[in-house]
């Protein structure tokens, strides 16, 4: 009887699963199980499965766990068919992690989902975790000190509690006021701490001067940051109790390295860490659990890397200790790209500044973007369409920044090659040439293309070069254009324009008179402060940064933030601004120049 | 990559490459495709290209029979026109290299996409 209703349960379990989430379940004994009724959702411990486990007799290794977070299914892999069946015979629809609860249903399947990431980058350099930095002991007399949430002068951020000492930390500004001291100093407990560093060979002139205490409930975290560069020194320290985390470190060149801070540890940045590096904490109860793998290369050797396993850790309730030295001037690091200490008043930022930028708010926006951006431009614009098909037959035709390849048209009596940079929208232009005669395309980049001079007898540059931001780079850009045009040979550039009142872009309902506009948002890119655009309303500013909302994304579990949404760089051009540009390069002259849908365009000839 | 697009591609952007040109191909996956063919196109688009460069790319392909080493200014023989087509348009690298000849930096095709990209410290 209990067999019976148990098969019943076990293939109605079945069946949900794979009508809802595509997981087909099979009779036959695999090394993969499905628990149908229990995952992380519905709360599920490790520590639960491995309980019970230990009532098993086996003589395998423990199996691998999978819980997906927000499903109410999970997995185990044995290592062996039967270790797995012998698991299934046993406790199938008999299993009770709950003695309240219902029993858990399994099923054998056939593989099971794998979300592991293998971090291919190193540990940032400068950043060095002391694991067991100080006692259980010490521990708690640093939670009895600092783990008091009823007193009185803890400031209730947003989303965590914090207190200082020494000096208060400004939130708007990201400093302190050095005239205003607190009365409150770093408590002498911490003094031992800092003999210990010098054991560890951290080497500190004097003792820090300023403390944050931060307590983080499980499910709170902190925005990925850099401490600000010249309000504080060259060393910052961070003293973990009461919890473990994970920490996200993530470089503007596009690295990110996920970092097992333990409980009791001490947390030191100096160089790169400190100063080239962005950290923050996921707002979540959880942690991956992040494990060091060895593995072997294609050359053979064996290395150990860090994989970011399907396997989480819940948080517990989080204090951490952060020690900074105060100072006062501008910053005098060497890394410039977050440094507050860089003059970035004009719009004629450094080169390396400005490519930094680009990369990070222009090529890997698009390449995120690419699928959902494709989709959303089918259609050229009629004046491009006008253009490419005056071109006469016989012509060599660039498209530079061709994207998915829209404006190469289906015409067999000219060669049209596309140019770009973001690989997704290549691969959906390589798949759109394929159906024109004589197109092609090619990865490139418009300040470096590996094009020949005077290859062409017309280019056309469609919404391009306002990406660029630097007017030294955006000059450069039409130099290209230049140099590879044929005597002759004509050019259509388009840029976005700042003035959109004569588009369909503006959105009536956001329309709000010019004095509404003081609580504008601005996000701090590679040092650099610009402000984010409202979507659908007139501009406000010549460089700015767009948001791109991505549809349907999935919570990333390594990224510092929800990433729904990404900001585009723009610089949006004044009235004759592109006119002007073309005009300082020789051998080009402006033939026309108009407006047309919100965009600046010029048609100028090679001569 | 068609071979009409290897005509037009350099890495004069090099730092320290002079001509960057013609870059040598070294395939692992050639596919042949068929275009419609258009003589007068072909025969449009002949002045504009490197004639040697192209006949090169070709043989080592492995596609220049009957192909000649020099080009007369008139085109009307329609065999040449086609057999210039077809090493034009039809011949596409799927997989590959492309190399620079003077400095031995290597450009991957992949999915038929040269990558012509260059890191900052290996600009002009």
């Amino acid at each position: 009887m209990e067999v019976r209703k148990a098969d019943r349960k076990q293939k109605k379990f079945a069946a949900r699963l794979k009508c809802s989430k595509g997981i087909v379940c099979t009779s036959i004994p695999t090394k993969f199980i499905v628990l149908c009724n229990v995952g992380q959702a519905t709360g599920l411990s490790k520590e639960a499965i491995h309980l019970l486990l230990g009532e098993v007799p086996h003589n395998d290794t423990l199996p691998k766990y999978i819980a997906e977070k927000g499903e109410s299914h999970s997995y185990l892999i044995f290592s062996s068919i039967q270790s797995c069946e012998k698991f299934y015979n046993m406790n199938n629809g008999k299993w009770k992690p709950d003695v309240k609860g219902p029993p858990v249903y399994m099923s054998y399947v056939e593989n099971v989902p794998n979300s592991e990431i293998v971090c291919q980058y190193k540990d940032p350099q400068g950043l060095h975790i002391f694991s067991n930095f100080i006692s259980n002991d010490e521990e708690s007399l640093f939670l009895q000190l600092f783990d008091s949430e009823d007193d009185v002068n803890s400031s209730n951020l947003k989303n965590r509690y914090v207190k200082h000492y020494g000096y208060e930390f400004r939130y708007g500004s990201n400093d302190v006021d050095l005239t205003s001291p607190l009365e409150e100093k770093i408590p002498k407990e911490c003094d031992n701490l800092w003999a210990r560093l010098r054991d560890c060979g951290i080497n500190l002139e004097r003792i820090p001067d300023q403390m944050t205490v931060n307590k983080y409930l499980p499910g709170q975290g902190i925005p990925t940051h850099v401490d600000k560069h010249s309000p504080f020194g060259d060393t910052i320290l961070s003293l973990s109790l009461g919890s473990d985390v994970v920490m996200d470190w993530k470089h503007h060149s596009g690295q990110h390295v996920p970092m097992l801070v333990p409980a009791r540890s001490m947390l030191v940045m100096t160089g790169e860490a400190r100063y080239d590096w962005q950290h923050g904490i996921q707002p979540r109860s959880w942690d991956p659990v992040l494990e060091q793998r060895l593995v072997t290369a294609e050359n053979g050797e064996e290395k150990y890397v860090k994989v970011i396993s399907n396997d989480t850790r819940s948080r517990d309730v989080r204090i951490s200790l952060t020690f900074r030295w105060t100072r006062s001037g501008p910053c005098e690091c060497n890394y410039k790209t977050l440094c507050d200490s860089v003059d970035k008043s004009t719009d004629n930022i450094e080169d390396s500044l400005a490519s930094n930028l680009e990369e990070l708010h222009v090529h890997q926006v698009y390449e995120k973007i690419a699928g959902h951006f494709s989709t959303t431009r089918h259609k050229p614009w009629p004046k491009v369409v006008e253009f490419m098909a005056s071109v006469p037959p016989g012509a060599v035709v660039l498209d530079l920044g061709c994207g998915n390849g829209k404006n190469i048209l289906k015409r067999n009596d000219i060669l049209q090659i596309g140019g770009e940079r973001s690989w997704g929208l290549l691969s959906e232009c390589k798949s759109h040439v394929q159906r024109v005669p004589a197109a092609d395309c090619v990865r490139l980049d418009l300040l470096q293309a590996g094009l020949r001079d005077e290859c062409a007898d017309a280019v056309i540059c469609i919404a391009v070069i306002h990406h660029f931001s630097s007017k030294v780079r955006r000059i450069e850009s039409i130099s290209t254009i230049s140099r590879l045009l044929r005597p002759e040979g004509k050019a259509l550039i388009t840029v976005w324009a700042k003035d959109q009142t004569k588009s369909n872009y503006l959105c009536k309902s956001k329309q709000t008179d010019d004095s509404v506009k003081n609580d504008e948002i601005h996000a701090t890119v590679g040092g650099l402060s610009l402000p984010v655009h409202e979507n659908r309303t007139q501009f406000q500013h010549n460089d700015l940064l767009v948001p791109w909302k991505l549809r349907n994304i999935k919570e990333n579990k390594i990224a510092g933030q929800p990433e729904s949404t990404l900001l585009r760089y723009y610089h949006v051009f004044e009235e004759n601004e592109l006119v002007n540009l073309c005009n300082e390069i020789p051998n080009l002259r402006v033939e026309k120049s108009f407006y047309e849908e919100g965009n600046w365009c010029v048609i100028c000839k090679k001569i | 990559m068609k071979l009409i697009t290897h005509n037009m591609l350099t890495s004069k952007c090099l730092k320290g490459v002079l001509q960057g040109y013609p870059l040598a191909i070294n395939a692992t996956d050639v596919k042949i495709t068929e275009v419609d063919f258009n003589p007068e196109f072909v025969s449009r688009i002949i002045p504009k290209l490197d004639w040697n460069v192209l006949w090169g790319a070709a043989d080592s392909l492995g596609h220049s029979e009957g192909l000649p080493k020099t080009v007369e200014p008139k085109y009307e023989d329609q065999e040449f026109l086609k057999k210039a087509h077809h090493v034009l348009l039809e011949v596409e690298i799927e997989e590959g290299t492309l190399t620079c000849p003077e400095s031995g930096r290597q450009f991957p095709i992949s999915k038929g996409i040269p990558n012509m990209l260059l890191t900052e410290a290996e600009v002009q």
